[in-house]
C-alpha cells in the first residue's frame, strides 16, 4: 500500500515536472536558451520538483481557504437578515451536497489514473483506493483549519467546527458508494466531467437553494443543518465499507478513462478538432458564387460559414439594439437617471474597448479560416505566392471589417442617441466622435486579429497552436482591453485618441503585412 | 532543341537545436527522372522536402534550377508538393476547388482543359464532383491533391509517401499517372517501401548522415541491389 502511494506520487510528480518544463519551453525567448536536453538537467528537475511539492501543499489548503473566503462566507455576508451561523451552515451544506457528486475524485477522469492503471498496468483496485483515501485525508486536513477559523468567526460551536471536515468527507464517501452500487445495478458508471442535463439541473436547483433562499431570509434551521451534517459521519462509515469492498475498479476506470484515451491519442484528438470544424461548414447545396478567383474562394467561404460569422454577428446586433431600446425607454420612464446616463456616455468610452473586444468575431473568423481553409491550402505552393497572400489578405480584411462593423455601428448610434436623449451635449462634434470612435475600435480589432494571424500563423499541419508569441499577444490584447474597463476619460479626449491610434495602427499593420506576411504566412513545422 | 533542366541543391544544411538533420546536401537532379528518396525513420526526408518547399528556413546552402545552363531561383510555382495525408479545403466541392485553382493560375496553365476532362482523367466519378471535399474518401482527396499539383505542371514534384495509405487500385492508378508525368519535370518520391521505390523510380537516392548519395545499380539484379541499399542504410544506423 505504501509502495502504491509512493509510485503514484512519483508518477504524478514526474508528469507535473515534465509539464512545467514543457511550458517553460513554450515561452518565446526562453525556448531558445533552454536546450532540448532540458529534461535531463538535474537542477531544473529539482526546481520543478520543489514547485510540484509546493503545489501539493498549496492545493491542500489554498483551495479550501478561497472556497470559504468567497463562496461560503463571502457571499454569506450579503445576507443580513439571517444569523451568521445559520447562513454559514446552510450555504456550506448545500455546496457540500453539490460537491459530493460533482467533485468526487474517484469518478474524475485524470491523466495520472490513465498512466498508472493502463499504461503501467498497476493494480486498479489498490491504486484507486490508495489515492482515494489519500484524497479524503487531504480533504479533512485541508478543511480543518478553515472550518475552525471561519466557523468560529460565524459563531459555530467549536466541536461542530472540528467535526465538519469529517462530515464533508462522510458525505463524499456515501455518495461515492451509492454511485458504485448504482454501477453494479446498471452496469454503467458515473463521470463527474460528463454530467447529464438532469444533473446540471440539480446543481442549478441546489445552488438556488444555497444562495437564493437566504436572500429571502430563509434558511434551514441550525439544528437541522447540524443534524444532517452529523448524520453524514455514520453514512460515511457505511460508504467506506462499500468503497473498500467494491471489486470492479478496473472496469469502472476503463469506462471512465475511455474518453481520455482518445484525447491523449494525438491523431484521434486531431480528428476530433477537425470534425468539429468541418461541422461548421454549411451543407446547403444551393450555395454558389458567380465571382472569380480569390473573390470566389472568399464568397464561398463566407456563405458556407454563415452560421459562425454572420448569424452570430446578427444575434449580437439584435441584443445591442434591444439594449439601446431598453436604455432609451428607461430614461423616458425614469427621467431622474438621465444625468447619470449622460455622464456615463461622456466618461465611459474606454469601457467600450472591452465590449468591442468581447463581441468582435476575429478569433472565430481566423480560426475557421485556418481550420477549414488555410490548413489545407497552405500545403499548395501556388497559394503561398506573395501576390496571392496579399490579395487574399485584403479580401479577408474587408470581410471581417464588414462583419464587425454592424454591431459597432448599432452601438455607436445607440450611444449617440442615448447622449441626445439624456440631455445632449454642448458640442455636436461629440455625436460624431462617439460613432466614429466605436467604428474605429471595431476596425482596430478586425485588423488586429487578421494581422496577428498573418504575421504569426500559429498553427501547424496538425492544427495544433504552436506559437507562444501568439498566445502572449492574445493575452496582452485581453489585458489591455481589461485595463480599459477601469479607465474613465472625457469623451473627446479618449475618442480622438482612439481614432488616431486606429489610423496609425492600420497603417503600421498594413506595412508589416505587406513586408512580412508572404514570408510568415505558412504552416508551422 | 530540347531544353535540359536540372535541379541543383548546394550545401543545404538544417539544424534543430544541436541536432544536424541536413548536414551538407549536395545533389543534382535531372529532368525526366523519378528519384526514389530512401532513408531511415528520422533521417530528415520530410525536413528536406519542407526546406525545398520553403516551409522551413534552411540554415545554409541554396537550391536552384539550371535550365540550359542558365541558373534561376526556385519559385513557389515551380514546386508541387504532395503530402502523405492529403489536405484539401473542406468547404469547397471538388469542382469549385478546381475552378478556383484554374482561375488564379489562368496565365500559367498551358492548354487548359475543361474541369470535367480533368476529373475524367483522374477517374473521379461524376456524382462526386459536386460533393463537398470534406465528404471525399481518403483516396479521392489524394487524387484531388495530385490533380491540383499536376495541372500547373510544376518543374519539381515532391511526393512524401504518397501511396502508402491508398488502396491497391488507386495506388496502381497513381503509379501509372506518375510514370506518365515524368517527362519534362523532376520527380522526387520519398517512401519506406523498397519494392515500390524499385518498381517506380529511375534512381535510388539515400539520405544518410544528412547527406544525399545515389546508389548505383550497375550490373546488379534486383535482389543484389536491394541488399546493397539495405546494407548502406544499416551502416548508418551503427555509426
Amino acid at each position: 500500500m505504501n509502495k502504491t502511494l509512493k509510485i503514484s506520487f512519483a508518477l504524478k510528480n514526474t508528469y507535473r515536472v515534465n509539464g512545467i518544463l514543457f511550458s517553460l519551453k513554450q515561452i518565446p525567448l526562453l525556448k531558445k536558451i533552454l536546450p532540448s536536453t532540458l529534461y535531463q538537467v538535474k537542477g531544473l528537475k529539482t526546481f520543478a520538483n520543489v514547485l510540484s511539492v509546493i503545489w501539493e501543499m498549496v492545493s491542500m489548503f489554498l483551495g479550501k481557504f478561497l472556497y470559504f473566503l468567497t463562496m461560503v462566507c463571502g457571499i454569506g455576508i450579503l445576507y443580513e437578515k439571517l444569523p451568521d451561523n445559520q447562513a454559514f451552515l446552510h450555504i456550506l451544506l448545500f455546496l457540500t451536497i453539490i460537491g459530493s457528486f460533482s467533485n468526487t475524485n474517484i469518478f474524475n477522469p485524470t491523466k495520472d489514473k490513465y498512466y498508472a492503471m493502463f499504461l503501467l498496468r498497476m493494480d486498479a483496485r489498490e491504486y484507486t483506493l490508495v489515492n482515494y483515501l489519500y484524497a479524503m485525508l487531504k480533504l479533512v486536513i485541508g478543511f480543518l483549519p478553515f472550518t475552525i477559523l471561519f466557523g468560529k468567526s460565524m459563531g459555530t460551536p467549536l466541536w461542530l467546527c472540528v467535526l465538519l471536515p469529517f462530515c464533508i468527507a462522510g458525505m463524499k464517501l456515501f455518495v461515492a458508494s451509492v454511485s458504485l452500487w448504482d454501477y453494479e445495478r446498471r452496469g454503467s458508471g458515473f463521470n463527474e466531467n460528463k454530467l447529464s442535463k438532469y444533473v446540471w439541473g440539480w446543481i442549478a436547483l441546489l445552488l438556488g437553494v444555497a444562495y437564493g433562499l437566504p436572500a429571502f431570509g430563509l434558511a434551514l434551521p441550525e439544528k437541522m443543518t447540524a443534524g444532517i451534517f452529523l448524520l453524514c459521519i455514520p453514512l460515511g462509515v457505511l460508504g467506506m465499507a462499500k468503497v473498500l469492498t467494491f471489486g470492479d475498479y478496473r472496469a469502472i476506470n476503463q469506462e471512465l478513462l475511455s474518453g481520455l484515451t482518445s484525447q491523449m491519442d494525438f491523431a484521434a484528438k486531431e480528428q476530433i478538432i477537425k470534425k468539429a470544424n468541418e461541422n461548421k461548414i454549411s451543407t446547403d447545396t444551393s450555395i454558389s458564387s458567380n465571382q472569380n478567383g480569390f473573390e470566389y474562394l472568399n464568397e464561398l467561404f463566407v456563405k458556407r460559414h454563415k452560421k459562425i460569422l454572420w448569424n452570430s454577428t446578427k444575434k449580437i446586433s439584435y441584443v445591442c439594439m434591444a439594449l439601446v431600446a431598453g436604455v432609451l425607454t428607461m430614461s423616458f420612464l425614469k427621467p431622474e437617471i438621465k444625468p447619470t446616463l449622460n455622464e456615463m456616455v461622456m466618461m465611459w468610452l474606454p469601457y467600450f474597448v472591452f465590449i468591442m473586444y468581447a463581441i468582435n468575431r476575429g478569433t472565430g473568423f481566423t480560426q475557421a479560416l485556418f481550420m477549414n481553409c488555410d490548413h489545407s491550402l497552405l500545403t499548395y505552393s501556388f497559394y503561398k505566392q506573395p501576390k496571392f497572400v496579399l490579395r487574399l489578405f485584403q479580401i479577408r480584411l474587408r470581410e471581417i471589417m464588414k462583419i464587425n462593423a454592424v454591431p459597432a455601428f448599432i452601438i455607436g448610434i445607440g450611444l449617440a442617441l442615448t447622449l441626445f436623449a439624456t440631455g445632449g451635449t454642448d458640442n455636436p462634434l461629440h455625436y460624431i466622435i462617439l460613432i466614429v470612435s466605436i467604428l474605429c475600435m471595431s476596425l482596430f480589432f478586425s485588423i488586429h486579429y487578421l494581422t496577428v494571424y498573418y504575421l504569426l500563423q500559429p498553427y501547424n499541419v496538425g492544427t495544433e497552436l504552436k506559437s507562444g508569441t501568439y498566445r502572449l499577444v492574445m493575452t496582452a490584447t485581453y489585458m489591455v482591453c481589461f485595463f480599459m474597463m477601469q479607465l474613465r476619460m472625457q469623451l473627446e479626449i479618449f475618442g480622438i485618441m482612439t481614432i488616431v491610434f486606429c489610423v496609425l495602427y492600420s497603417v503600421i499593420a498594413s506595412i508589416l503585412v505587406y513586408r512580412f506576411a508572404p514570408k510568415t504566412f505558412k504552416l508551422r513545422t | 532543341m530540347k531544353r535540359v533542366m536540372k535541379f541543383v541543391i548546394e550545401h543545404l544544411s538544417k539544424k534543430f537545436e544541436k541536432r544536424e538533420i541536413l548536414r551538407d546536401v549536395h545533389f543534382t537532379f535531372e529532368e525526366g527522372k523519378i528519384y526514389g528518396l530512401l532513408g531511415r525513420n528520422g533521417a530528415g526526408k520530410t525536413t528536406l522536402f519542407n526546406c525545398l518547399n520553403r516551409d522551413l528556413k534552411a540554415d545554409g546552402g541554396r537550391f536552384y534550377f539550371d535550365i540550359d545552363g542558365v541558373c534561376r531561383e526556385a519559385k513557389a510555382e515551380d514546386i508541387g508538393y504532395v503530402l502523405s495525408t492529403p489536405t484539401v479545403p473542406e468547404f469547397l466541392t471538388g469542382r469549385e476547388f478546381l475552378k478556383f485553382f484554374m482561375d488564379i493560375n489562368e496565365k500559367s496553365i498551358e492548354n487548359p482543359k475543361s474541369i470535367d476532362t480533368y476529373f475524367d482523367y483522374m477517374g473521379i466519378e461524376a456524382e462526386d464532383r459536386d460533393k463537398l471535399l470534406k465528404d471525399y474518401s481518403h483516396g479521392m482527396k489524394n487524387k484531388m491533391q495530385m490533380l491540383i499539383n499536376i495541372i500547373a505542371k510544376p518543374n519539381l514534384l515532391l511526393l512524401d509517401e504518397p501511396l502508402t495509405s491508398l488502396d491497391v487500385v488507386v495506388a496502381e492508378e497513381m503509379k501509372q499517372l506518375l510514370r506518365s508525368l515524368k517527362q519534362g519535370r523532376i520527380t522526387i518520391f520519398s517512401t519506406h517501401l523498397m519494392d515500390l521505390a524499385l518498381d517506380l523510380c529511375d534512381e535510388i537516392v539515400l539520405l544518410n548522415h544528412g547527406e544525399l548519395e545515389v546508389v548505383e545499380k550497375t550490373n546488379l539484379d534486383s535482389k543484389e541491389f536491394k541488399d546493397k541499399i539495405i546494407a548502406a542504410l544499416r551502416e548508418e544506423g551503427h555509426e
